[in-house]
């Protein structure tokens, strides 16, 4: 044995090596994907969500209208760093997913085109909401169709509200104070309202929710910071939220680590009586297959605060197009194809969205499935669609929305985070996040 | 005529009862202590397996449910016998429990993600042996101008965060044809272990006798043959520690595999398991069920490899 190894030599190593290397390579060609082959075929990329559908969808495309789509997918958390490498390294993209939070961003950047010249798309703008045209508008340029829209609200636990002794949900913040110290009182719930305020991309929503409900926004109508403002309210939110967790102790003092889906999670069980959830999460709250408390959470208008109305946040999602592929008119137009397909009317009908709505409870940016048989049967088969629309009309657009978003998110998540963990006062927070906007407001200025 | 026991016989039978006490005392601690440490390491996978067999309405159980009290294999049939069939209107998966839960359809990707994972991480293991055992061993044993500094530029390399690399490897992958081929995970993956690869080795070789080396050379062995025939067997440990640690940084590596991959043609395990945290409707079970399943090629490694482990790693720590 040990001779036979002695005669192994350095060219016979090298060969064992190079031999090695293309043994790999051979082993792996067989999975060499075409994924960036064909020059006439759409690169559509997503997040990973509704997967099924979209395939089905992207399926019936290529059957109806002859174009092929190479469909591929990433985790939302991961989405926009993967998205921004695939823009910055050229990657081949044509039409993705895009969030409204980071349109100036991309804009700004060069990496999406406006659609404005493209009638076939712009004419869905009529039986879209307000809301929704506006989301996906940049320095007078629409940049999508919407996929998807959404609220942020607040449900709650109908037995645990019966088991102690309340008769209908609160309608203001100090109702939930009253309301979540009874329940907690009576040992249904140690910490009666859950809050994920875990710094993760929902974050941002939970936040803004809270805000708007109390009155206040971050910002005033010339874009300066005015969340520092003690009449606004966003101080008064985050003292609302410092009270719930270190005086009243109704909100867990680990809100900070609780992500959305860990806490929809820990509602589903029951262990809370009250919660802020986007709404399409009303479905799978209220499914027998999925949750403890099936059939028991309704929906109520956000609390109000001192000057609320009882607003909350909206957003929304829409299928863009890459600057990229707006420079060649050919392939630019088959994207706009798919884009309709997806965001208007797929063979006469808004196809899409009508199923992200019945399938999985995502709600839609487009007026005229409002009167939808099967979407009003499916929305009142979990919630009370008029409580959704009433809840819907009082949903207020972001005012965040600028390049600085990412970099402002930080200080301000750190700011609300460390108020809350009882490192800083709520003034001293919202200062902190108010100076940080004005100071990235003049650098991008 | 009654024997009394001395004062000194006393004292040592107080001491031998002192000493027995205090070695059951000493005994109890460290089997609680063994017993928590136990219990918050297995916890967490105990709760994996139990979960994967559980439904979804069981796993928010409140208190939770150690063991399934209505045990389901739906996650695993879903993920080892799911047949494949063209995604239609018709036969997508929604959430509607009417219509086949909501597992997803994607759920038939995790083994080919796994076979993609294991194509990854036994090629990178395979590269970084015929790589950095030749390295490490010219570091430790050949004085050749410019070998610290050449250790300490490839140790230099891996201060540079991964993320910071992510661009500059996206264009040279995208420049080479290779997005969405696992060989651009292959080369990636590379740059990354074979650096610890070489600095373990180094350690290792340097804490052998340089005796070993000229007397090999003096009965006449090449360089590479002393190197084949005499250190490599000696150090069968450190070459599994670096195996392990290859192995492991390949089949767990995220960042570089979400950037570089698209498709189940390519897309590792990591991404897949990821890709179902992400959807709207998410199955905590199944989640757990794949994790269950991602699980057991490195645990089968670590017990076949456990007893080279510890010495591996600490290998070429003390000097003497």
């Amino acid at each position: 044995m040990t001779k036979r190894v002695s005669k192994l030599a350095r060219r016979e190593f090298l060969k064992v090596s190079a031999a090695a290397g293309a043994v790999g390579a051979l082993g792996t060609s067989g999975l060499f994907n075409q994924a960036f082959a064909a020059s006439n075929t759409v690169n559509f990329m997503a997040w990973s969500a509704a997967v099924d559908l979209v395939k089905s969808h992207v399926a019936e495309f290529e059957k109806s209208i002859g174009i092929d789509v190479n469909y591929a997918n990433a985790p939302w958390a991961n989405y926009r760093d993967n998205i921004i490498t695939k823009f910055v390294g050229g990657a081949p993209l044509d039409m993705m997913w895009v969030s409204d939070a980071w349109l100036p961003e991309f804009v700004d950047a060069g990496w999406i085109a406006p659609i404005n010249k493209f009638d076939n798309l712009m004419k869905y703008n009529d039986e879209a909401e307000d809301f929704c045209n506006d989301s996906m508008t940049y320095k007078g340029q629409q940049y999508g169709l919407t996929y998807y829209t959404d609220f942020m609200a607040f449900l709650y636990d109908e037995q645990a509200l019966k088991k102690a002794g309340i008769s209908s949900p609160p309608t203001t913040w100090d109702e939930v104070t009253e309301q979540c110290l009874k329940i907690k009182a009576a040992g249904i719930s140690e910490y009666p309202l859950m809050l994920a305020l875990a710094n993760e991309s929902w974050l941002m929503n939970f936040l803004a929710a809270m805000v708007y409900s109390h009155g206040g926004r971050f910002t005033d109508e010339k874009g300066n910071a005015a969340m520092q403002s003690p009449t606004e309210g966003a101080i008064k939110a985050l003292q609302w939220v410092i009270d719930a967790v270190h005086k009243h102790k109704i909100v867990s003092p680990a809100c900070v680590e609780i992500g959305e889906l860990t806490g929809l999670k820990a509602f589903q069980s029951g262990n809370h009586a009250f919660a802020l959830e986007p709404k399409y999460r009303m479905r799978p709250i209220n499914d027998p297959k999925q949750s403890q408390i099936a059939g028991r959470c309704k929906q109520v208008l956000m609390p109000s605060g001192d000057n609320g109305k009882h607003n909350t946040v909206g957003w929304m999602r829409f299928h863009g197009m890459s600057a990229a592929t707006a420079a060649n008119q050919a392939h630019a137009e088959r994207t706009a194809k798919l884009i309709e397909w997806f965001g208007g009317r797929a063979n006469g009908e808004y196809k899409f969205q009508k199923y992200l709505f019945t399938d999985i409870g995502a709600g839609f940016g487009v007026k005229p499935l409002f009167d939808d048989k099967d979407v009003q049967a499916s929305y009142n088969s979990y919630a009370d669609v008029d409580m959704i629309k009433a809840q819907q009309a009082l949903a207020l657009k972001s005012d965040v929305v600028t390049p600085w978003y990412g970099e402002w998110q930080e200080t301000h998540a750190s700011a609300w985070q460390a108020a809350i963990l009882g490192q800083a006062s709520a003034e001293d927070a919202m200062k902190k996040a108010g100076d940080k906007w004005n100071s990235l407001k003049k650098e991008f200025s | 005529m009654s024997i009394q026991p001395t004062t000194f016989e006393r004292g040592s039978e107080k001491y031998r009862t002192k000493s027995v006490w205090s070695e059951r005392g000493r005994s109890i601690a460290i089997f609680t202590a063994t017993m928590v440490i136990l219990i918050y390491v297995l916890a967490p996978v105990a709760w994996l397996v139990s979960s994967s067999f559980q439904s979804e309405v069981e796993i928010v159980s409140v208190p939770p449910h150690w063991i399934p009290q209505e045990p389901t294999l739906e996650n695993f049939d879903a993920i080892f016998f799911q047949e494949f069939e063209e995604v239609t209107y018709e036969t997508r998966r929604t959430v509607d429990p009417a219509a086949g839960g909501y597992i997803p359809s994607t759920a038939k990707d995790l083994l080919p993600s796994m076979w993609n994972s294991f194509i990854v991480s036994v090629s990178v293991v395979i590269l970084n042996l015929l790589v950095g055992i030749p390295a490490a061993y010219a570091m430790a044993k050949i004085r050749f101008w410019g070998r610290q500094a050449s250790i300490y530029t490839i140790l230099t390399t891996r201060v540079i965060p991964d993320i910071a690399l992510v661009v500059p490897f996206f264009l040279v992958i995208k420049n080479l044809g290779l997005l969405d081929h696992v060989m651009s995970l292959i080369i990636t993956y590379l740059a990354i272990t074979v650096p610890f690869t070489v600095f373990i080795l180094v350690s290792y070789f340097e804490s052998l006798p340089d005796e070993l080396d000229k007397a090999a050379r003096v009965d006449g062995c090449s360089r590479f043959q002393t190197m084949i025939n005499i250190f490599l067997p000696l150090a069968v440990p450190s070459l599994v520690a670096v195996t392990l640690f290859a192995f492991l940084a390949s089949w767990n590596e995220f960042l570089l595999a979400l950037m570089f991959t698209q498709t189940i043609a390519s897309q590792t395990l990591p991404i897949i398991v990821a890709s179902f945290t992400s959807d709207f409707t998410i199955s905590f079970s199944f989640i757990n069920a794949a994790g269950v399943v991602a699980i057991i090629p490195p645990v089968i490694i670590a017990i076949f490899f456990e007893r080279y482990i510890v010495s591996g790693l600490t290998a070429g720590a003390v000097k003497g």
